[in-house]
């Protein structure tokens, strides 16, 4: 492997946390300020890429294993759909808001909003990390 | 004759985009709009009003494009293996 200049291998590992705390940020206030779940999600995603183009995937991925983000994608898709289904059998129309709204302006408000947001964030930035594993062990070939 | 055509289409240009620059976009505000911007906070809790539409009123649309990345994202997953990997059929 061709070795990576030391300002952005140190510069990448003292970003790093604050890039998965900044994208999970955007994803819990996503109803509150500008963000939201896609956009959090990527951020997020774009962390572990990275990390992962700095330090090559197989050390990443002692970290964040291949299988344990693509059951979080999967779970977050699953989530979604599971909860728009029990909008429907509690009384209501598909993905209709089920939980109660709680004080408008925290973090815990908005009812489904917040847990649909999650949901999208977490499964879109997984997604983005696993289709970035695949593709650069796809063109290796160690 | 040669620096005369370049000098006109800068100016043209220039004409279009100060043109662009006062116009006032969502006004007057449609009717729909108007009702998201009235409404938004008080029927779904979410203060912003984006994320009001587009998880709250429009859910079902995001539930769509969550599905096309989800599938996107499972077919990379399924393609790109390495012969031998994970190949039990």
């Amino acid at each position: 492997m061709r070795r990576i200049s030391n300002v952005v291998r140190i510069f990448t590992r003292k970003l790093f946390p604050f890039m998965l705390l900044y994208g999970c940020y955007l994803i819990s206030h996503g109803h509150l300020s500008p963000g939201g779940g896609f956009q959090g999600g990527v951020i997020f995603g774009s962390a572990i890429i990275l990390l992962g183009l700095v330090e090559g995937v197989k050390a990443t991925e002692k970290r964040f294993q291949e299988m344990l983000l693509s059951l979080v994608k999967n779970i977050g898709m699953l989530v979604f759909v599971l909860a728009g289904f029990t909008g429907m059998f509690l009384g209501g129309f598909f993905l209709s808001d089920f939980i109660p709204k709680g004080e408008i302006g925290t973090v815990p408000s908005a009812g489904l909003i917040l847990y649909l947001n999650l949901t999208v964030g977490f499964m879109v930035g997984t997604g983005i990390a696993v289709v970035f594993y695949r593709l650069v062990r796809f063109g290796s070939n160690d | 004759m040669t620096k005369v055509l370049p000098i006109m289409l800068l100016l043209i240009l220039g004409f279009f985009i100060f043109s662009a620059v006062n116009i006032h976009y969502g006004q007057p505000v449609f009717d729909s709009s108007k009702y998201y911007i009235d409404h938004g906070v008080a029927d779904t809790g979410a203060l912003n009003i984006v994320t009001s539409i587009y998880l709250g009123y429009r859910a079902y649309d995001t539930l769509g494009e969550a599905t096309v990345f989800f599938a996107a994202a499972l077919g990379v997953f399924m393609l790109l293996r390495r012969s031998g990997e994970g190949e039990r059929d």
